[in-house]
């Protein structure tokens, strides 16, 4: 068995600890145009000067111990499914009988007049994150415009003010992290951002990027003009699916994988931010491009290429703000799209800092925001999971202190005392 | 897979348990610099890696399960947390940088954040590897933690 691996990132060693987990031997080998795999979340920390190698989520050791060959600095342009291999760029062919396609997502770059010119980046790889750093440096940047508000956008607006930077964060809604955060959340994140010296303007666009060869600044759709040195265009991702289609697998908004996270071409596996993927919340299939559901698709995939059937349980939307000193963590259904859902707050922020809510639906947890004080929500977490039905004790859900005494007895049972805490024991109940 | 590991954990036995909280205060006190349970709290600012809680007549002390499947290995972004051989869950408080990612997803509420100006990482049970036998069951009164292979 000779399994191949594209992309380098946490689905790829999701897969890797999958397949090793059933088989020791079969070679492994993962192609990446990128140099080393290092943490994608982390790439941000880069303008906060973070050593190099303290962004490494796996080192050399890893791959080493794990058999694994790492052919990187190519990239695998076409998947011949005749013949069984990947062509790289070089022209070089790698065959394999199992293949796990993770290439991740691209920067969504909307149609904005002079968006090509010098100075505007994206922000999803290291490498781009490293050349906004030495251009911000070499051109003497004072002044930076975010086109965006999620939570790539913010965190660079976080640093870069940090640095001392004047950062302005336009974005198209009418608050920040609205696809993500509840209101509330936004209004505070908000606030944590201001009291840095980052501006927000909403409900507004950039419609032109201004200046000659290098950015000088942005015209808004409102018609106002910011000056600008450097624009960082954080819009959101968009599947990278290139690669999949010419092995002709079937891509949707991402490529679509059954359960066990086959595509629609036998022997080819996909997983990450590049697949469409079950949303527990609502059933739908569609991009989450999170890293841990990253990581666990991989690592379902790994376990099924290596032969040992096993579903995935599916994912939920899930975020942590991990810059701000204050914790922002939510997951789920924060914005209740309709009056049949009941919502619970413990909202103590400007008193005690913190802030808890609930979303109930027909008696399940389906989602919750915790800001300030975020011990134990992962408790939360799992009811959403394992679709507990928390009608009985639901009022204790926005208490900083609600547990695991909490909860039926029968769940401390199952998992304190008979251990079940296998992938499969924490499918609904 | 399949197999049953070799992994020795703390399992709470809540019929037992009297609250008393002498294993939170344990696990303090050894995981400090000054093994002083006063100036572990009050110096050094540590917190339990066990908790106590308490409903009415009903109390249990939970701590990290090391589970079959962690979620919290999953979703760690640094690669702080790691799978011992057996199966133990440590996480490496130097290399963590405080994405609260595992707190977010631990079914047990097991991985802790610790914030301060200075400092910002997870923090969670580690079976007192360097210890030998975990302080919690030692210091427990009334047999409500015993150290016993995974069932």
């Amino acid at each position: 068995m000779k399994y191949v691996i594209v992309g380098n990132s946490a689905a790829a060693v999701g897969c890797i600890t999958g397949i090793r987990k059933v088989d020791r031997e079969s070679p492994i080998t993962v192609i990446s145009y990128e140099s080393s795999c290092y943490s994608k979340p982390m790439i941000a920390d880069v303008l906060a000067d973070i050593p190099e190698e303290k962004l490494i989520y796996r080192d050399e050791d890893f791959f080493k111990s794990n058999n694994v060959e790492l052919v990187l600095g190519r990239r695998a342009v076409e998947i011949n499914t005749d013949s069984k291999v990947v062509v790289l760029d070089s022209k070089e062919k790698v065959p394999y009988d199992k293949l796990l396609i993770s290439t991740g997502a691209k920067p969504f770059i909307p149609p904005i007049s002079g968006v090509d010119k010098k100075g505007v980046f994206t922000f999803t790889e290291l490498s781009s994150a490293l050349s906004f750093k030495n251009y911000i440096k070499e051109n003497g940047v004072e002044e930076v415009v975010i086109v965006g508000s999620g939570f790539i956008g913010l965190e660079v607006a976080y640093f870069l003010a940090k640095l001392g930077i004047k950062v302005t964060v336009v974005e198209l809604l009418e608050r920040a992290l609205a696809r993500a955060i509840d209101e509330r959340g936004s209004e505070i994140v908000e606030k944590l951002l201001r009291e840095e010296g980052v501006e927000f303007i909403f409900k507004d666009s950039v419609s032109g990027i201004l200046g000659d060869e290098k950015v000088s600044g942005v015209k808004l759709g409102s018609g106002r003009v910011l000056k600008a040195g450097a624009v960082v265009v954080a819009v959101g991702v968009r599947p990278n699916t290139e690669l999949a289609q010419t092995a002709g697998v079937k891509v949707n908004l991402g490529i679509e994988t059954d359960d066990h996270m086959e595509t629609s071409v036998k022997g080819i596996f996909a997983s990450g931010d590049c697949v469409e993927c079950l949303d527990v919340t609502d059933g739908k299939k569609k991009p989450l491009p999170l890293f841990p559901l990253a990581f666990e698709q991989g690592f379902v995939a790994g376990l099924n290429m290596a032969g040992k059937r096993m579903k995935y349980l599916g994912g939920l939307p899930l975020n942590s703000l991990k810059f701000l000193p204050v914790p922002v963590l939510n997951a789920g259904i924060v914005n209740p799209p309709d009056s049949s859902y009941e919502v619970l707050v413990n909202d103590r922020f400007d008193d005690k800092g913190f802030y808890r809510k609930a979303v109930i639906k027909d008696g399940k947890l389906v989602g919750f925001v915790a800001v300030g004080q975020i011990d134990r929500v992962g408790i939360l977490m799992n009811l959403i999971r394992q679709k507990i039905d928390v009608s009985e004790f639901k009022e204790r859900l926005i208490e900083l202190d609600f547990g695991l005494v909490d909860l039926p007895q029968w769940w401390r049972e199952e998992k304190l005392k008979n251990d079940k805490t296998a992938y499969k024991d924490w499918r609904a109940v | 897979m399949g197999n049953k590991r070799k992994l020795k954990k703390v399992y709470p036995i809540e019929e037992n348990c009297i609250s008393c909280r002498y294993c939170e205060v344990a696990c303090t006190m050894v995981h400090s610099k000054s093994k002083d349970p006063v100036k572990a709290y009050k110096l050094e600012n540590l917190l339990p890696r066990a908790t106590v809680e308490v409903k009415g007549s009903v109390s249990l002390s939970v701590m990290c399960r090391h589970c079959k499947h962690p979620f919290c290995f999953d979703s760690c972004i640094s690669g702080a947390i790691q799978v011992g051989e057996n199966g133990q869950v440590y996480l490496d408080e130097e290399k963590c940088v405080g994405c609260w990612n595992c707190v977010l997803v631990c079914p047990f509420g097991a991985a802790h954040p610790y914030v301060t100006e200075e400092k910002r990482h997870s923090f969670k049970c580690d079976l007192c590897k360097d210890r030998g036998f975990p302080a919690c069951v030692e210091a427990c009164p009334n047999r409500a933690l015993v150290y016993d292979f995974e069932r």
